[in-house]
This record gives structure tokens, C-alpha cells and sequence, in this order.
């Protein structure tokens, strides 16, 4: 099946924008990153359609998945 | 510090005092014993210890002190050691019986080293000097020598200038300044302590680096204090096999990755926040209102990198780098001359939240900030709500009559408020909207302005106790996690948030990006201090020193109930633009404040002295 993935600021930068992607019906989001070939590490938030999800979810077809890097301040 | 064992007998540690009369010129050297790990640890962790020993009723009284201080790994050569803290009761902050808030303000660049090598841990400048001095501390045959200079020579320039001036006489020191701003303390509670960088030194171009919260600049100001020289030699620690584990560490850490270079891989500094924000449309703009439009990402770093020269720099030695200085390109496309440091907090205070969306007029509002020696939190935020005010009354407007956008009327009103000729502006945003009457939208707690956060979106705002997102770390909490139940906030509150001000004692760099309990740091203090300290003793020591700061604010008069809110336009009309949960209600905000005082308030028992003893 297929989902959107967007990317943003530092993982834009090594990756793309935006990007339709294949994945397998059980594939959890962790391993949606793993496949993308970004550290999990990097990632600091997930969106599924806008709201926060858990590295363990699944998603469904035609989904958006938002990849943010970790952020911070002060 | 001069014994290096700890466990349970702080009193082992000893620190290095000097008390400065500036009234005298006297001066006073004390070893003093650490009463309790919070001295031993430093920074703010002991300067407040020092404060909440006098009542003190209003800001600008002989009594306040200023105390220079750092912590325990500052001059140390683990990653960022070198912060140095400047502490009092703020011009600021001020609660609504009048009386002054303890602050502390930090900052980075090599001043810190130099202070620690001079042999001093900590000077108190006490009473007010009749005349414009500067105080030399320096090392002498027989250990930390401390005089106080005249400084007529000094009135009237820049921070920066300042330094440099300085500098041609003490090529070997570095420098903490005033700017005009700190100078016109009458008119400017704002005022920052500015403080040199070996860059700006070798390169004579203003890359100082800014203790800037709650007005400590104006406090110098007040006692005639225009900077304070630290000369000694350089005194770099051996690098040893541990230390040098412990900094790979702290670079390799998710934590400070993310203000690494961006052309290393890294998130490239707290810039890099303002493109995940806009994701939620939570993004400041025209006064914290954002429209759910994109005119913020005018100042992405892609669209700056067009017209300007991005170089990321460092304080000494540090290899986070995160800082971003753009520089004006020449028309062969080489570098020119310095526009402006661009992170994130001057970045939006001074761009889409006062409506300029132009990085190069964004740069220029930043510099002059900085040149007059303000917070550009405190300035920012204060100028938004003028502009705000002055849309909502066209036909009756503040000052010049600035509106968002108005880029030539607001580098007015920067100059105005830094040399002292707009008072309304530069005494903060709390005391103007008093005076207007229309409070719902100015942006402060407890006096003191907000960061480049929405209040919409951190009630931890409320239990900040210096600054928004300096000592209480949850205004990120919900755009990264999306957590918005009253368990979540009373549990981050009270928990990791306020561990944050534990970076404030140790002498470190929040960028280094770990929590305090953390093995890196544990292993730090061990390595490079010489004290073993348990993980748990050290968030116990920076917990007891939250709720000292805490109760001292009580102690202040600040209400627990009408002082520990948010503008009250965040709930009495929430912002629909906002695509993050909006979960911030008056009923949320009572039983929040009412979870976390029940909490806090048993555990504040007894850690402020009983005045009079
Ligand atoms: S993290 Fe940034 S501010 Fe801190 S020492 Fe390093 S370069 Fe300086």
C-alpha cells in the first residue's frame, strides 16, 4: 500500500520534501523510518494525518506520515 | 574549589569569594565552605541561597546585590563549561505587591574561563559606586587580586565597544559590559550583560554573547558597574582519555546533535525550530497570534542562505557550534561584513512577530538590539505588543504610532528604548499594559517577557521561575509529544521540566542537550571536577534549588493563584490557527496550578532561611 511521507527541516535536508511511498500493511512506523533510511535517533516527532503517533503504530493507505526532527531550545 | 571529595560533607568544598563595596572600593576575600550539594553544584543554585538572606523591597536599593558567580565545570574543558552567571533581585520582575523577583541570567563566550582562572568562584557586588567604574579581577602572586577602575572612557559606548576598548588595554582578558541600555537604568529595566567571545575579539566584529534576562544589565547599570574585566592566563585542562569520552559523548548525543552545524548533519542550531513549529502553525507572529498562513517561512533558512552568508560559529573551543552568524555577501559573492547572530528567539521576536518578514531588516533590528545591550526577549515582545496595541487604536496609538510591519518606526523604537528616551517600552511589557489597561494580550508571566513560544501552547510558562523557556522546560512538550492531559503537565512540570535550571549551576550548556541526571554528566563532574555525585543527589541538589527560587517568589509576594497564569487572551479566546490541541482553559489552568502547588508546597518547607536569624 501507499502513504505520503513529509519530510522537514534537517531531514528534508538529507532526504526530500515529500515523497509517496510504499510500504507492507503491518509495517510499523519505526520500521517506516528504518526504511527510509533515516536514525531513528533523528527523529523527534511523528504525525499520522496531523495528529502525534507512536513509533509502533501502523497506518493505512493513502495516509500522511510527517517526520520532524528532534527539537529543542534555550 | 579546593578539596575534591564530597559525598555528604558539602563543607569539604570550598569556594573562593570576593565581596566588592563599590561604595568603598573595599574588598573582601572569604573561603567559604558549601553548605549543601546546591552550593557545591553553583550557579544560581547558590547565588540564590545568598539573595533569599535579605529583604530586599525594590530593585535599584544599595542592598541588591550583584553577584558574579560559576559553576562547578565552568573553565573545566568539558564541552560548553564555560558559562558564568550574574544574579539579583530584578528591575524586572517584579510581583504585584511591587517587590522584585530573584533572577539569574548566563551566558557563554570565554568570559567564564576567564573569570574561574582568575582563581574566583564568585564575587558580590555590594552598594553603588558615586563615579562609572569597571572592576578588574585578576590573579595575582598570592592568589585573586580585585580593583575597581574608572570607566569615563567607557560611558556611552556600545557593549561591544565597550569590549573592545577594553580589550586594547587587557589583550590577555576577556569581557562583561553594559550596553547603553544597561547605563539608562532609570528608564530601562532590560538592560543585558554582554560578554566576549575569542571571535568577536580577533575579529573586532560584535559576536559578543548575552546574559540577557531580567534586566541584570540594568542592575550593573544602577551601581554605576559599566563591566567587569577577567584577566588571567589561559588555564585549559588536560584533556585527559575521560574527559575526551565525555565530549565525544555529549557530541554524539541526539541531544546536542540537533544544534550541530546543518552542513554536518546537525539540526543546525535552535533556527532549525521555527520550520517544525510552522508544521502546527505555532509560529509567533504579529504578537503571538499566528494567521495559518506561510509568511514565516520567508526566514527558513533556505530563503536566508540566498541572500546572506551563513557561517556557524563556536564559543571556545565548543564543538556544538550552534551558533549562526550571517554575514552580508559582496557583490563578487564573498563574504561581507556581519548582518546579525540569527537564532531562533531574536529571529521570530524580532521578524514575524513584529510583522518583518525581510531577513535583512530582521538582521538589522537584531544588531541594534544587541549594540544598545537589551534582552531581545524582553524588547521583542514588549515592541509586539505596542504594535498590537497600536492596530487595535489606530486612531489612538502608542509612541510613534507603529503597526506590524513598520520596520523604519520600529528600529525607532529600539534606538528610543536603548538610550533611555521610551521608558513605556524599555520598563516591559507588564508595567505598559498596566498602564493601557489591556492586559489580555501582553505576553508576560511574572514580568517577564515570553520567548518565541506560544503561551497557548505551554501552561508551564506559569512555573518558570527566570524566564519562559530557560527554567522550566515544557515549551516544546506539546508540538513534539502532543501530550495535553493535566496528568501529562503536573507530571512534566514537576518532574523533568524543572531540572532544566540544573545546566544553570553546573557550568554547562542546556544544548549539551541531556537530562541532568544524566550518565554524561555524572561522569563530567567526576572527571573533570574531582566529585563523585550520584545521579540522584544531583537532581535532588537541582530540585531543592527549583523550589528554593520557587518559595522565594512566594516570599516576594507573588499571588500562587492571580500571578502563576498566562495572558488571558490564550483562554479567553484561543487561537483557531493553531493546529496543535487547544486544551488551555481557565478550569485547566486552576486545577493544573492546584496539582502542582500540592506537590511543590511540602517539599518547599524550609529551604528559604527564617529572615532576621
Ligand atoms: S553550545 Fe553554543 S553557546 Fe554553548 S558553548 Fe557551545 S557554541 Fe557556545
Amino acid at each position: 500500500m501507499q502513504i505520503k511521507v513529509k519530510l522537514y527541516a534537517s531531514l528534508r535536508r538529507q532526504k526530500f520534501d515529500e515523497a509517496d511511498w510504499e510500504i507492507t500493511p503491518d509495517q510499523k512506523i519505526a520500521s517506516i523510518v528504518e526504511q527510509l533510511g533515516l536514525a531513528r535517533q533523528d527523529v523527534g516527532t511523528v504525525l499520522v494525518n496531523g495528529l502525534h503517533a507512536g513509533w509502533d503504530e501502523t497506518v493505512a493507505d493513502g495516509d500522511v506520515v510527517s517526520l520532524l526532527p528532534r527539537m529543542g531550545g534555550g | 574549589m579546593s578539596e575534591k571529595t564530597i559525598s555528604n560533607n558539602p563543607a569539604s568544598v570550598i569556594y573562593q569569594r570576593c565581596t566588592v563595596d563599590l561604595a568603598t572600593g573595599t574588598t573582601t576575600f572569604a573561603q567559604v565552605p558549601c553548605k549543601n550539594l546546591e552550593d557545591v553544584l553553583g550557579g544560581f543554585g547558590r547565588s540564590f541561597q545568598i539573595l533569599a538572606e535579605r529583604d530586599i523591597a525594590e530593585a535599584y536599593c544599595p542592598e541588591n546585590p550583584v553577584i558574579l558567580n560559576t559553576g562547578l565545570l565552568t573553565g573545566t574543558s568539558i564541552m560548553t563549561g564555560m558559562r558564568s552567571y550574574f544574579s539579583g533581585y530584578s528591575p524586572l520582575k517584579q510581583s504585584g505587591t511591587g517587590r522584585p523577583g530573584a533572577m539569574w541570567s548566563t551566558g557563554s563566550g570565554n568570559f567564564g574561563n576567564k573569570f574561574k582562572w582568575t582563581g574566583l568562584d564568585e564575587v558580590i557586588f555590594e552598594n553603588r559606586s558615586e563615579r562609572p567604574v569597571y572592576a578588574l579581577l585578576k590573579e595575582g602572586a598570592n592568589g585573586p587580586e580585585v580593583e575597581l577602575k574608572p570607566a569615563d572612557h567607557l560611558v556611552g559606548l556600545t557593549g561591544h565597544a565597550k569590549i573592545m576598548a577594553l580589550y586594547q588595554e587587557y589583550p590577555e582578558a576577556h569581557f562583561a559590559a553594559i550596553g547603553p541600555a544597561g547605563e539608562n537604568w532609570q528608564n530601562n529595566y532590560m538592560g543585558a550583560v554582554v560578554m566576549s567571545t575569542d571571535n568577536e575579539l580577533k575579529s573586532g566584529e560584535p559576536k559578543s554573547r548575552f546574559a540577557g534576562r531580567g534586566g541584570m544589565g540594568s542592575l550593573m547599570g544602577y551601581k554605576n558597574l559599566l563591566a567587569v574585566v577577567a584577566l588571567s592566563s589561559d588555564k585549559l585542562q588536560k584533556i585527559t582519555p575521560e574527559i575526551r569520552d565525555v565530549n565525544r559523548d555529549i557530541l554524539k548525543s541526539g541531544g546536542s546533535a540537533r544544534f550541530q552545524p546543518a552542513s554536518q548533519g546537525g539540526g543546525g542550531g535552535t533556527w532549525a525550530n521555527i520550520e517544525v513549529l510552522q508544521v502546527f502553525h505555532a509560529v509567533p507572529l504579529n504578537n503571538f497570534r499566528p494567521k495559518g498562513n506561510d509568511d514565516v517561512e520567508r526566514l527558513f533558512r533556505d530563503e536566508v542562505e540566498k541572500e546572506f552568508d551563513i557561517a556557524t560559529e563556536a564559543c571556545h573551543r565548543c564543538g556544538i557550534r550552534c551558533h549562526n552568524n550571517l554575514f552580508y555577501k559582496n557583490e563578487d559573492g564573498s563574504r561581507g561584513k556581519l548582518a546579525a547572530k540569527f537564532d531562533f528567539e531574536p529571529l521570530i521576536l524580532f521578524g514575524s512577530n513584529l510583522g518583518v518578514h525581510e531577513p535583512a531588516k530582521v538582521c538589522d533590528l537584531i544588531h541594534r538590539c544587541d549594540l544598545l545591550g537589551m534582552d531581545a526577549i524582553s524588547l521583542g515582545t514588549t515592541i509586539s505588543y505596542v504594535l498590537d496595541y497600536n492596530e487595535r487604536h489606530p486612531d489612538k496609538p502608542l509612541f510613534n504610532g507603529a503597526t506590524f510591519g513598520d520596520y523604519d518606526k520600529i528600529a525607532e523604537l529600539i534606538e528610543g528604548a536603548g538610550r533611555g528616551t521610551l521608558p513605556g517600552i524599555a520598563r516591559g511589557v507588564k508595567r505598559l499594559s498596566e498602564e493601557t489597561g489591556e492586559t489580555a494580550y501582553a505576553m508576560h508571566v511574572k514580568g517577564l517577557e515570553l520567548p518565541a513560544y506560544l503561551p497557548d501552547t505551554n501552561p508551564g510558562y506559569m512555573f518558570a521561575i527566570a524566564g519562559g523557556h530557560m527554567s522550566m522546560g515544557t515549551h516544546m512538550m506539546l508540538a513534539k509529544e502532543g501530550k495535553h492531559s493535566l496528568e501529562e503537565w503536573t507530571q512534566a512540570i514537576t518532574t523533568g521540566g524543572l531540572l532544566q535550571v540544573g545546566y544553570d549551576m553546573i557550568g554547562l550548556c542546556k544544548f549539551v542537550g541531556v537530562g541532568i541526571g544524566h550518565d554524561i554528566i555524572v561522569r563530567a563532574l567526576k572527571e573533570a571536577a574531582g566529585l563523585e555525585i550520584a545521579s540522584e543527589d544531583i537532581v535532588a541538589a537541582v530540585r531543592r534549588a527549583y523550589l528554593r527560587g520557587l518559595a522565594l517568589e512566594l516570599r516576594q509576594g507573588f499571588h500562587e493563584e492571580k500571578e502563576y497564569t498566562l495572558p488571558s487572551q490564550v483562554m479567553n479566546d484561543p487561537n483557531p490557527k493553531v493546529t496543535l490541541p487547544k486544551f488551555i482553559t481557565n478550569e485547566f489552568l486552576g486545577e493544573l496550578r492546584q496539582r502542582v502547588w500540592g506537590i511543590f508546597k511540602p517539599e518547599m518547607k524550609g529551604l528559604l532561611p527564617v529572615q532576621g536569624e
